[in-house]
């Protein structure tokens, strides 16, 4: 199914002029991506079979794929084929598809063209893929996915902002998936310095989900590409997202989790990249945070743990720029030091601290706003966070 | 041959003063109530026959009419039984027109001739002495509590038979038995919802929570705890009846008031404690506003006035219910409009809340929600509804070996001192409490200290507070002053009443 009926025109920030002709071959990998339970091994099993995609869409028409695609069934789901079959010969919509990619000025790419973002041949890439936004310059540079889980921390959403945007600052552009949590404060971090990202998506390019990252979807498209491997008018659908996550990984020279649950797609992200080959950073957490689970168990299997931010450079083969200096906050006085020092860098209960300094629930009051104001810790929900 | 008596019948909480008009004349035997009885009325026929039978008296085998005056109201219960059998008795002649001259009557008849109490003594006698009644005879059972109303005449009546002796020489009045208070007060409003005696001592740890439940219990404030389940919130609130500050006598009367014509009188005339509901969350709005169709009652909000309301759960109340508290809480009285009656009640209640931060329930930092999980639980309580929170704490479950806290004595000492300070800064103002002082007066009654102002104004910038939101902080910082009994209002109370306002759920 494409979406032909949208009619929201160009998408802000970047001209159509700059976008080459489209071939008959870029068009049709995009018509049969869109097509529903069409994935991605299937497209690459007809690309295979047939010449090129738009010999590959003259055979869904025809009717020819169905011999073709007929194994990728089994027999359990045979009976399946017919239908899947028709429904794909009536819903593929050509010239549909090749207005919507000019109205919306996307790129398109080929697995086997020369501007393909992934050079190395790695199993299981997809066939094409397809690109809207303003900065098509962000895969030219070194490249560093920032993955996470969606139940993050506040020190994680902090972590993913900060690191995001030290290496957008050094000029490198941070791959991301878009989704809330991490995906979206490393996102917001390489926007607020104005370096270049890309939003990996897994639903068609003209749908924006979570709807809560709306803005921030149009930040992306401002200050990199949004970029998919989906054809238009696909929704969310479960099992495209941890498919996508081997396109970050693919995408990346390297891949940094910063929190990650024990069962997540970050974990997905990190294993298909130890799979291709690419470094894999993680930043260490507590114990006690089920956030940080992941993360930990990475460094169990062999992750570099991520301390320093620098060393993501390194490891690309950068030199750190000038270190940052950390900002200037007054020296605490001793009840504002006391209860620090029971805080212990990890997040506690104002009454927590209390019992810990055994002072009395006022005096810690006034200490922890008092440290509040001038940066040594943040109030989130109750719940007391060292900076 | 015509006979009048004084009576009254409940509306809402207070009494409507009513006429009982009886009418005896030739012609068929019958027997007619008019004037919007309801079926309890329409049934008093053969109690108050039987009743005069009993008595040994001569029932008229006449045409009566009885007339409800006025007769627009709609008149409920039984407890005109009496003042209608004293009009017949008069009519036929059985009795002196003098023996019920400015004299008015409550009760409901036996067909022995008993009276039997009736609820809402209290605010019926109340109603009839300000009618300019001189005297009322009401049954031995409420009589305690009619006694309440100083000014009026109160006589018992234990039966029709020896009423009637009584009324007719107007000597040989019995007495009442003294008012007597059941074991630990029961009937009481404010007893604990479960018969064992509870005690703060028993929660551990806790001390934030603690300190947060004192400052309500001190000042008035409305509090809302939470935290993952088993955390201790909810054994905290139930002993909040424990340390609520004495009744004064006129808030005393107006509890007894509300709970009798509630149909729970306290056993022993006044109410001694401050009433401490908690009603289950599957409570109807109607239950808790007040309400009803055809007759208008107390809803949960007033049955707490002067004590506290207290809504374990409060994330599984119906959204409607929980919106419909946003005016009492504000007002401190709820407007019940029906097509026949509008009513005020009055609903000075203490709203104390518990309710779990997540679905998970384990709350920050550990929380495993997801942000929409997250945002859907925190969408049933409304922000309106959160913002008159004085108090909102988060509580953790105590760490293990905590020390036993101070025992409910103790603290009640405490609280008791803070409100006899508050009573005396707010004498001549319309309100006792802190939590009651309007944001207007704030500035002049309540003021902040040089170092206090700043930190005020620094918390108000940093969390950018609104202004109903800095004013519920200075008003809960001047409660942990009294508490620390000092006349000035510190940077310190300051900083610990903003922390007891976080941001939780």
């Amino acid at each position: 199914m494409t979406a032909a009926a949208d009619a929201t025109g160009p998408v802000p920030g970047h001209s159509p002029a700059s976008v080459p002709p489209l071939t008959d071959d870029q068009v049709a990998v995009v018509a049969l991506a869109g097509l529903e339970t069409l994935g991605h091994r299937r497209i690459r099993l007809l690309c295979a079979h047939y010449p090129g995609p738009a010999a590959a869409a003259r055979g869904i028409v025809a009717g020819t794929a169905r011999a073709v695609l007929a194994p990728t069934f089994g027999t359990a789901h045979a009976h399946l084929l017919d239908p899947c079959c028709a429904r794909w010969s009536r819903d593929l919509d050509l010239a549909a598809t090749r207005s919507t990619l000019e109205q919306r000025a996307a790129r398109v790419w080929l697995g086997n063209s020369p501007g393909f973002p992934v050079t190395e041949p790695l199993p299981d890439l997809p066939v094409a893929l397809v690109a809207e936004g303003a900065r098509a310059d962000a895969l030219d540079r070194p490249r560093v996915a920032i993955v996470g889980t969606r139940t993050a921390t506040p020190h994680g959403l902090a972590d993913a902002h900060d690191l995001a945007a030290t290496l957008a600052a050094a000029g490198v552009t941070v791959v991301s998936g878009l989704a809330l949590g991490i995906d979206g404060a490393a996102h917001a971090g390489v926007v607020a310095v104005g370096g270049t990202t890309i939003g990996v998506v897994a639903t068609g390019l003209d749908v924006e989900y979570p709807r809560r990252h709306r803005r921030l979807y149009a930040d992306v498209r401002a200050h990199g590409l949004v970029l998919g491997e989906t054809g238009y008018g696909v929704g969310p659908t479960p099992w495209r997202f941890p498919i996508r996550n081997r396109i970050i990984a693919a995408l990346a020279d390297v891949v940094v989790v910063v929190e990650a649950t024990r069962t997540g797609g970050a974990r997905i992200t990190a294993e298909h990249a130890l799979r291709y080959d690419r470094a894999v950073f993680a930043v260490p957490g507590s114990r006690r945070n089920p956030a940080a689970a992941g993360t930990n168990a990475l460094i169990a299997d062999g992750a570099h743990p991520l301390t320093d931010w620098d060393e993501v450079l390194l490891a690309l083969g950068m030199t750190p720029g000038a270190r940052r200096t950390p900002p200037l906050r007054p020296v605490p006085d001793p009840v504002g030091r006391a209860v620090l020092a029971a805080l212990g860098g990890e997040p506690a209960s104002p009454e927590q601290l209390a019992a810990r300094t055994r002072l009395d629930p006022e005096t810690v009051a006034l200490a922890l706003t008092t440290l509040t104001r001038t940066g040594w810790i943040t109030m989130h929900q109750g719940v007391v966070w060292p900076s | 041959m015509l006979a009048s008596v004084a009576s009254a019948t409940l509306l809402g909480v207070d009494g409507q003063p009513v006429t009982v008009e009886v009418h005896v004349s030739n012609g068929l035997p019958s027997y007619t109530v008019v004037g919007l009885p309801d079926t309890a009325i329409r049934e008093s026929r053969e109690r108050v026959r039987a009743a005069i039978l009993s008595a040994g008296l001569e029932w008229p085998q006449r045409r009566i009419t009885v007339n409800l005056a006025p007769g627009g109201v709609r008149k409920h219960g039984a407890g005109l039984d009496l003042a209608v059998a004293l009009g017949i008795l008069v009519a036929t002649e059985t009795l002196p027109p003098e023996a019920v001259r400015r004299t008015a009557a409550l009760g409901e008849l036996g067909l022995d001739g008993t009276v039997r109490p009736v609820p809402g003594t209290i605010a019926l006698v109340d109603t009839l002495a300000r009618a300019g009644v001189d005297r009322v005879v009401v049954p031995t059972g409420n009589a305690a509590e009619a006694a309440l109303v100083a000014s009026v005449c109160v006589r018992a009546a234990g039966d029709l038979a020896s009423l009637c002796t009584c009324l007719a020489d107007d000597v040989d009045w019995p007495d009442w038995p003294a008012p007597v208070a059941g074991p630990d007060g029961a009937g009481d409003p404010g007893a604990p919802p479960d018969d064992d005696e509870v005690d703060l001592a028993e929660v551990r740890g806790l001390a934030w929570a603690r300190r947060a439940l004192e400052t309500a219990a001190a000042g008035g404030h409305h509090l809302l705890l939470a935290g993952p389940p088993g955390a201790g919130k909810t054994m905290l609130a139930r002993r909040l009846p424990t340390i609520l500050p004495e009744l004064t006598p006129t808030d005393a009367l107006a509890v007894t008031r509300i709970h009798s014509a509630a149909g729970r009188a306290p056993v022993g005339g006044l109410a001694t404690r401050r009433p401490f509901r908690s009603p289950h969350h599957s409570v109807s709005v109607a239950a808790l506003i007040g309400g009803g169709s055809s007759r208008v009652t107390p809803g949960e909000v007033t049955l707490a006035h002067r004590g506290a309301l207290f809504l374990d759960e409060l994330g599984e109340f119906p959204p409607s219910a929980l919106e419909a508290l946003r005016q009492p809480l504000e007002e401190r009285v709820v407007r019940i409009s029906r097509q026949a009656d509008a009513l005020t009640f009055p609903a000075d209640f203490q709203l104390v809340a518990c309710t779990n931060p997540c679905p998970c329930g384990l709350g920050p930092p550990w929380c495993t929600c997801t942000d929409a999980q997250r945002a859907r639980y925190r969408r049933r309580l409304s922000a309106p509804l959160l913002d008159r929170f004085d108090l909102r704490v988060a509580v953790q479950p105590p760490e293990p070996g905590a020390p036993p806290g101070e025992s409910s004595a103790v603290v009640r000492e405490r609280v008791q001192a803070a409100v006899a300070r508050q009573h005396a800064r707010y004498c001549d103002h319309p309100f006792a409490r802190n939590a009651h002082v309007p944001a207007r007066a704030l500035a002049e009654l309540v003021p902040l200290s040089p170092d206090a102002t700043d930190a005020w104004l620094g918390e108000s910038d940093l969390r950018r507070l609104t202004g109903r939101g800095a004013a519920r902080i200075h008003r809960v910082a001047r409660t942990l002053a009294d508490l620390d009994d000092t006349p000035e209002i510190g940077a310190a109370h300051v900083a610990l009443a903003s922390m007891l306002r976080e941001d939780v759920p």
